[in-house]
């Protein structure tokens, strides 16, 4: 520890000595930042990463949970000011969802009554990982956050990161007991989706701001949306699950859909990692249906992909984290449907 | 160990960086510690403050935030130059002379960041959430420079 500064006060003929210190190290960072623009995934640099985010992990979490404690108090305290007028919004908004429950019901019976008629295949489960927000990015341009979730509990590169009210962001680096998030407003964040009604694909670009933006392949035609339109995972690329609800369409910004979010970063605290194999498509799988009594040609439904969204919302609380549909983007011979409910419940 | 104190409340205000402290329900930016740091150090005590411990301090926020490597270092780093070039000017000035200096320093850095993240992104970003955490720390500079100070007349030059 000496060596931090003691020693260095000694003498004068130091000072010049310190100055190429510096200039070399300077140099160093410099380097370091032309080889991360070029090799930013290169395995030394991300194995670097992991190891320090698995080793600052135990005092993030340590500090995590008083920061929590007070920002609850302080949340408990303008809750006091403010609960007639939330109440009266709360009634409000249970009375709609009474409504949404009650439709909800209905569809279920019905769709489980398609999937009796139609050849109907399990798509394979989502295994969901909880997990607590410990550490995020203070940083204006780089927009992340840490959980104390690793590889031990299975999560892995890519996976999708949900909390109760849409797509938190993805999985970039995995320690072995921690993990980062890149959040969809990061500059680097591109994320597949589409336009609920108004059948495009686009790719969410984060833009340091708040609100991400959808942008569209060049086309000819104009694509058209309009704002207040639901905004979901597509499932294209093969990397997240098909149908996490992102957010819904704020305004239209030169051809570019504007993104009202639906995770609030600014509250995200409890969270759940996606851990989900998207089904690849084989002959061999495609010939065995999970199902026995259905026949793989009876359901080559012709719908496009966007159209086959289904989703099954059950009374229960687990059902307000959004249900995980996914049906490869892919063409395939034979429709899947997915319904798999994340089993376990969120404290 | 006493003249390590700089280097461990630069990681310490890494640390705090990277926490989830969401000042004003997420409305205020956390300052930049390390930057007011490494800025009072160059002013007061180069000898506290090496390149070295500044190098890492800068790495560290680097992998804790997850922004390219050698961001953070080579802001640091040119700013402990500038400021350490301009030390005979500073020292013995009242605060108030500092504190402008301190803002100086904080907007050449945010310059810089800005430059080298547009850059690496390939669009212009947007310069609001960086001028409100510079903003932010210039304003907070006074509180620790207090501070600071008297950590460093008391505690670690009586050593």
């Amino acid at each position: 520890m000496e060596v931090l500064g003691q020693d260095r006060r000694e003498g004068l003929g130091r000072r010049a000595d310190s100055r190429v210190t510096l200039l070399t190290l300077f140099f160093v960072s410099v380097l370091l930042l032309l080889s991360s623009l070029y090799s930013a995934e290169a395995s030394v640099f991300r194995k670097a990463r992991e190891t320090v985010v698995d080793a600052a992990a135990p005092a993030l979490a340590l500090f995590a949970g008083p920061i929590n404690a007070v920002q609850g108090a302080v949340g408990d305290i303008r809750d006091y000011f403010n609960v007639l007028k939330q109440n009266e919004a709360l009634r409000q908004e249970n009375a709609e969802l009474r409504q949404w429950m009650n439709e909800a019901l209905a569809l279920r019976e019905t769709v489980a009554s398609y999937e009796m008629l139609h050849a109907y295949y399990a798509p394979p489960a989502v295994r969901p990982i909880n997990a607590i927000v410990i550490g995020e990015s203070n940083d204006a341009f780089s927009h992340s956050m840490l959980v104390n979730v690793g590889s031990d509990e299975g999560v892995s590169h890519g996976q999708a990161v949900i909390d109760p009210s849409g797509l938190v962001g993805r999985i970039v680096d995995v320690g072995k007991a921690a993990s980062r998030i890149l959040l969809l407003t990061d500059v680097q964040s591109r994320v597949p989706v589409y336009i609920e009604g108004a059948d495009v694909e686009g790719l969410l670009v984060g833009r340091t701001k708040a609100r991400p933006a959808v942008t569209f392949t060049k086309s000819s035609e104009p694509v058209i949306f309009e704002p207040g339109q639901r905004v979901l995972t597509s499932g294209a690329g093969g990397v997240l699950p098909r149908g996490l609800p992102v957010g819904v369409v704020a305004e239209d910004r030169k051809g570019e859909a504007i993104v009202e979010l639906y995770a609030n970063y600014a509250r995200t605290r409890l969270v759940r990692v996606l851990n989900y194999k998207f089904p690849t498509v084989e002959p061999d799988e495609v010939a065995t249906p999970s199902d026995g009594a259905a026949q793989p040609e009876a359901s080559s439904s012709s719908a496009s992909p966007s159209n086959e969204e289904t989703r099954t919302v059950q009374p229960t609380p687990q059902a307000v984290t959004p249900v995980t549909p996914a049906s490869a983007a892919a063409p395939r011979p034979v429709r899947t449907e997915e319904e798999a409910l994340p089993e376990e419940v969120e404290d | 160990m006493k003249a390590a104190t700089p280097t461990l409340l630069g990681v310490v205000g890494v640390l705090l960086l990277a926490l989830p402290l969401r000042l004003g329900a997420g409305v205020v930016p956390t300052p930049l510690l390390p930057l007011i740091i490494v800025f009072f150090w160059s002013v007061y005590g180069p000898s506290y403050l090496p390149a070295g411990s500044v190098f890492l301090i800068g790495l560290l926020q680097d992998m804790l935030t997850g922004g390219p490597l050698g961001l953070w270092p080579a802001v640091y780093l040119v700013t402990q130059y500038i400021v350490i070039s301009q030390r005979s000017y500073f020292l013995g000035r009242e605060q108030k002379v500092v504190w402008i200096g301190f803002a100086f320093a904080a907007t050449g850095a945010a310059l810089i960041l800005w430059l080298v993240m547009s850059l690496m992104s390939g669009v212009l970003l947007p310069v609001g959430a960086l001028l409100a955490q510079m903003a932010t720390t210039v304003l907070t500079y006074p509180l620790f420079n207090f501070g600071f100070a008297h950590l460093q007349r008391r505690v670690i030059v009586e050593a």
